[in-house]
């Protein structure tokens, strides 16, 4: 790789102006932006701010309507992925575009194959491919394997390496650690530092502001498809970049009245399933918010989903109201008493062509039927009015298809269908994941009121203000494990200190908090 | 930390011959071998070379429909297709008195064209294939029909026999028809392991979007794999005709379900992504001594689509749970 | 980003208040019911030109169409029984449904025509029959994970079969059976109407009635419409995934065993090759379904528009015939079937296409994790 020759001042990516609209909306108003060689650029932004609209239009898997894009004083065609990628741009999207049945190595040339007399070179790309991997720090044995036998972590990874292996000069990632663990995103930074000595520009989008602090060295922030500001990160506080992002200051800890006390009413004993958590305790009283905190991968989800028969435990115990409930499906979860809104709304969550009222009623449909088989529509309907009403979702009425809703309401809609029949026991992943700031709030409050009258809830977050704002007990969740606990009011520091953990925890490792 | 630390199942990239290939070759071996001791004619001459001849057409499109089904589309107008081919062929050979090569040529490029607007309307609809090919699998029957105009096709003369099932179409015993099929699968293997744009259908079927945004040429790819069977209908159409003799209104139907059928019970799987030309030859070698042993032992010929069935079933339900063992890992 | 900025589309375009062909035109495109009814009433009207014009072998007038709803009846079912599997999701269809037509029809002949049965329980039999068929299916493809097209490919493979090899090719026409074709009287209708095929009211309106009921009133079509839109959420929402996409396909037997009673009917003869004969019933079926709206991508499309789409497919053909001399009629209705199902699958495509692409790469990827 060579450095990049041109002065300091000339930078390797910028573009001018973009806009781009979809069917009436701008996306992007008019954005400058620019990237030096040998840069880590983090890009910032509350979700619709334009983030990825910007990232397509510099990979070129979009045109701009407007405004130029430059690399290395060159402008590119609008809309060529090809072109982009001549000039040395490379992309890792969010979800890895991987082949799942292609091998590693394949998968990484695919697209761009070594070739030898016009046939693909499967040695070469093998050789290229297990020094990549090396250099990612991961089994070069990997090269061989078929990405769909891969953890999800590591076909992320696999997609990194791919953008590295064409020499690029400008390397976006559009949220490269939402899915790797501690370890590997501190491989990816040691990558990233190699590649910005290299004079390799990065554009690094991430939620995780923390990680921004320590791996850029600009930030730009963007909102409503404007760029508010570029700055050196060392001038800002992560408070200051979230103030830029969401343009008002963020909003404190929540109060609440203290929580009753009484026996527990969801209780897990030494809850393990192999290769996703192991001996996982705690309690949860009525009236009660505990949080599961833990970076993405860490297990929080896992566990959610244990209690909710998705994924069943195979080791411990668990109990409801003091019975002892094994659920095997989320059916037998639900006649328990325990509900759940899943993490991933448009995957896990909403019907979206469907109305609000089926999205909320078919979590229900033995309750809203008449002799189990004829639904009540007029009850459905009532049910789903009283939930516009009672969560403010803001929708003409029940008959409204959820996927013309914004995220937040969508989200809305999905609690909505866990409150039908009251349950004891509420769990909750990601409750606000993709949600604007305002539906974030209302979420909040809506769990802390549904706690008030009694629910004991559980909170799976890999959102740190999230879980301080919310919970009674924070439990911090690493590698599978209950690894810390914290009362209410507890530093965002310490909690996120003990998630990351800065000793990797050993197999036998045995958990400090014996109850 | 125990997630990663979990260990991966480590297997080598796709060999030559996978697993369902070394079944299928031992199924039919082992098929064979009792059929060889249960009836005396099956391992005569005339025998083998009947059930090669007769699995030469639904090879060699077979050859086509497994880069089509690896591209997660199917085609099942291929029936259809070869009635068109077959008639307006079987016309000219008979009313025009074409000569060997221009008749292949013309079947070819008719075929080609078939397959072509199939690609088109599945490259530009984007609706799936099954729906798109059902549409032309009854236009094309209706292309037939009109220009059979209600009569079959009689008194064709033997031009193209060499490519047919009679003696004329054998050298040294072997079927030529088989044997290029044979070599035609052996190029599209040679093609789909080897050569880059054959790696990328293996990524359209895996994941068509992430296969554009990493620079595969998904449209021109999906139009030359349903071009490429359409052509090889044609192709099969110049067998079927063969030693010339009847062409009736009927040709070619059913043929789609037999060319699936071999494909899938050759390995290659529905949803895209994976699978070898290999397993289809193999797959329809199956399918062919099926057919002939139902003859030979004297059972009603309809029960060969039961076992048909039932093999399909067999492949199908073997590869999902080898899939299902292999996730759980 | 992309949600917000189609949702604030559809807010402007509410503004707008666009210009009453322009929300016609959309009316049409969006709303498959309103397209068939304009589709059914050109082309009886454009019938009614060429009858008066003297193009038509015959008159195409009240009696003969309501003649030509013998064969609407079977179709029909047999399209309400793909939907049912179609809208399971996951690129469900069912391939079989003519040959489970042919099998039952076979297993009915036996039982009236050969054992002698009395009618009543045999219609109880052949209708169980047929949906311990269909549960085959449904076995294979909601339990043990087949790919739909190739369980039913397979499944009609041997389905057709066994039909064949039951009675060694033959068709049952005894006594008994032959006296079904009572069946299959017209009845005469008050006010003036033209006579109607009696099985009009026996087979197809209870079928209709049943199928409309079940996905619009039941519990069981809101699981079945769940399942087909997003398979996950519905298991999130403590949906048996696996039970309801198992019961469409065990209902889409129970409705070609009814389509195979009204055609033993109407054959007065149980024929081995009653729904696999050419290229049998299950593609007529399908494109019915497809052109009466229902997304091959499951979850979405109405009976109505079903219902509409097999009334349109029989009275076109009924046109054609009376168009065209001898067998020019049959050719013609194979061209109407292929560019109905070309045409009405372009026009699902544009909004296909966009949720195919934010969709499909996530999705595939997740699926197989």
């Amino acid at each position: 790789m060579e450095r990049e020759t041109e002065g300091d001042e000339r930078p390797l990516l910028r573009l001018a102006g973009v806009r781009r609209s979809y069917g009436g909306v701008q996306a992007l108003r008019g954005v400058d932006f620019e990237v030096r060689a040998g840069e880590v650029h983090a890009l910032v932004g509350e979700n619709g701010a334009g983030k990825s609209t910007l990232i397509k239009i510099i990979s070129g898997a979009e045109a701009a309507d407007a405004g130029t894009v430059e690399m290395a004083g060159r402008v590119l065609p609008g809309g060529s992925t090809a072109a982009a990628f001549e000039a040395g741009i490379a992309t890792v999207y969010q979800e890895p575009q991987l082949f799942g049945e292609l091998p590693v190595a394949e998968n990484i040339f695919l697209g761009r194959e070594l070739r030898r007399r016009g046939l693909v070179d499967r040695a070469a790309q093998r050789r290229r491919a297990e020094e990549l991997l090396r250099r990612l720090g991961l089994d070069p044995g990997l090269a061989d394997v078929r990405v769909a036998d891969l953890p999800v972590a590591r076909r992320q990874l696999v997609s990194i390496a791919k953008a590295f292996a064409h020499e690029a000069r400008l390397l976006i990632l559009d949220e490269p650690s939402a899915i790797l663990t501690d370890r590997e995103i501190e491989v990816l930074f040691d990558v990233l530092r190699s590649l910005r000595a290299h004079g390799v520009g990065v554009v690094y989008i991430s939620h995780r502001l923390d990680e921004l602090t320590v791996i850029s060295d600009r930030v730009t922030v963007l909102r409503d498809g404007l760029r508010v500001a570029t700055r050196p990160t060392a001038e800002l506080t992560i408070r200051e970049i979230a103030r830029l992002m969401v343009g008002h200051a963020p909003v404190g800890a929540s109060r609440r009245r203290p929580v009753p006390d009484g026996p527990a009413v969801l209780e897990a004993a030494g809850l393990s399933r192999r290769g996703a958590f192991q001996d996982v305790s705690f309690q949860v009283r009525a009236g009660e918010v505990v949080a599961l905190f833990g970076l993405v991968g860490s297990g929080t989800g896992a566990i959610a989903r244990a209690l909710y028969g998705i994924d069943p435990p195979d080791g411990g115990v668990l109990r409801v109201a003091g019975r002892e409930v094994r659920p095997r499906t989320p059916a037998d979860a639900v006649a328990a008493g325990v509900a759940m809104l899943p993490g991933d709304r448009k995957a896990q969550g909403v019907f979206a062509s469907k109305s609000i009222g089926f999205n909320i009623s078919v979590g229900h449909l033995p309750a809203l039927s008449r002799a189990r088989v004829w639904v009540d529509r007029a009850r459905e309907r009532a049910v789903a009015s009283g939930f516009i009403d009672r969560l403010r979702i803001k929708a003409p009425g029940p008959a409204t298809p959820v996927g013309t809703l914004s995220g937040g309401n969508q989200q809305k809609v999905v609690l909505a269908r866990q409150l039908v029949q009251r349950p004891p026991v509420l769990v909750l992943e990601e409750p606000t994941q993709g949600v604007d700031v305002g539906a974030k709030d209302e979420i909040h409050d809506l769990v802390l009121g549904l706690a008030d009258e009694g629910s004991a809830v559980l909170v799976a977050s890999s959102d740190l203000p999230e879980t301080i704002r919310l919970a009674d007990r924070v439990l911090v969740v690493r590698g599978g494990r209950i690894a810390a606990e914290f009362p209410r009011g507890a530093a965002q520091a310490d909690v996120l200190a003990a998630a990351a953990g800065d000793d990797a925890p050993r197999a036998d490792e045995e958990t400090g908090e014996e109850r | 930390m125990t997630a990663l630390a979990r260990p991966l199942a480590r297997r080598p990239a796709a060999g030559a011959i996978e697993g369902q290939e070394a079944v299928l070759i031992g199924v039919i071996a082992l098929l064979w071998a009792a059929l060889g001791l249960s009836v005396d004619t099956f391992f005569t001459a005339s025998n083998l070379q009947n059930i090669l001849a007769t699995v030469a057409p639904v090879t060699i499109i077979g050859v086509g429909m497994t880069a089509v089904i690896v591209t997660a589309g199917i085609d099942v107008s291929v029936g259809s297709a070869m009635a068109v081919v077959m008639v307006i062929v079987a016309r000219q050979l008979r009313d025009g008195g074409l000569a060997f090569a221009p008749a292949v040529g013309l079947a070819l490029l008719i075929g080609a064209l078939l397959g072509l607007v199939n690609g088109a309307l599945v490259a530009y609809l984007r609706v799936h294939p099954i729906i798109i090919t059902f549409g032309t699998l009854n236009l094309y029957r209706f292309v037939a029909l009109e220009i059979f105009d209600g009569r079959e096709v009689a008194g064709v003369p033997g031009t193209l026999g060499p490519l047919g099932g009679g003696a004329e179409g054998r050298t040294l015993g072997l079927p030529h028809s088989w044997v290029l099929a044979v070599a035609l699968a052996a190029l599209m293997w040679a093609y789909m392991r080897h050569v880059p744009t054959g790696r990328h259908l293996y990524a359209i079927g895996g994941d068509a979007e992430a296969a554009r945004l990493a620079g595969v040429r998904v449209t021109r790819r999906l139009l030359g794999v349903y071009a490429l069977t359409g052509l090889l209908a044609g192709l099969a159409a110049c067998c079927v005709i063969g030693g010339g003799g009847l062409v009736a209104q009927s040709a070619g139907t059913g043929m789609e379900l037999q060319v699936i059928a071999a494909v899938v019970i050759g390995g290659t799987s529905i949803q895209g992504g994976r699978g070898t030309v290999l397993g289809t030859v193999l797959g329809a070698l199956l399918v062919g001594t099926v057919t002939s042993a139902v003859t030979l032992l004297g059972w009603p010929n309809e029960l060969t689509s039961l076992f048909i069935g039932v093999f399909i079933l067999v492949a199908v339900g073997s590869d999902l749970l080898r899939e299902r063992r292999r996730r759980s890992l | 980003m992309t949600t917000t900025a189609e949702e604030t589309t559809r807010d402007g375009q509410a503004v707008k208040r666009p210009s009453l062909p322009a929300r016609l035109g959309r009316l049409l495109l969006h709303d498959r019911v309103a397209l068939l009814c304009l589709l059914l009433v050109v082309l009886v009207a454009w019938m009614q030109v060429l009858d008066r014009g003297g193009y038509l072998l015959g008159p195409y007038d009240a009696a003969y169409m309501a003649a030509a709803l013998e064969s609407f009846v079977p179709l029909c079912v047999l399209a309400l029984a793909e939907t049912l599997v179609i809208l399971s999701g996951r690129g469900g269809i069912d391939l079989s449904v003519g040959a489970m037509v042919s099998l039952t029809g076979m297993a009915f002949g036996f039982m009236v025509g050969e054992w002698g049965w009395p009618l009543w329980p045999s219609l109880a039999a052949a209708l169980a029959f047929g949906t311990a068929l269909g549960a085959v299916n449904g076995f294979l493809v909601a339990v043990l994970g087949f790919p739909s097209l190739i369980a039913t490919l397979a499944t009609g493979y041997a389905y057709s079969s066994l039909a064949l090899v039951s009675n060694d090719n033959a068709p049952i026409s005894t006594k008994p059976i032959q006296d079904l074709h009572e069946l299959t009287s017209m009845v005469d209708l008050p006010f003036g109407l033209p006579p109607v095929p009696e099985q009009f009211f026996t087979f197809l309106i209870p079928c209709v009635a049943l199928v409309w009921l079940l996905l619009n009133r039941t519990a069981f079509g809101r699981r079945l419409y769940a399942v087909g839109t997003n398979e996950t959420a519905a298991r999130y929402a403590a949906v048996s995934v696996s039970g309801t996409r198992f019961r469409a396909f065990a209902l889409a037997g129970l409705l070609s065993g009814a389509a195979a009673i009204v055609t033993v009917g109407q054959f007065a003869s149980a024929r081995p090759d009653a729904g696999t004969v050419g290229n049998g019933m299950a593609l007529p079926a399908i494109t019915i379904a497809v052109l009466g709206g229902v997304a091959i991508t499951g979850g979405a499309g109405r009976v109505g528009g079903v219902v509409l789409a097999a009334l349109l497919v029989v009275w076109l053909n009924a046109g054609i015939l009376l168009y065209f001399e001898g067998s020019a009629g049959a050719r013609f209705q194979l061209l109407a079937l292929g560019l109905l199902l070309v045409a009405s699958t372009s026009l699902n495509a544009p909004a296909g296409r966009r949720r195919r692409r934010r969709r499909g790469p996530a999705g595939r990827t997740a699926g197989r994790a």
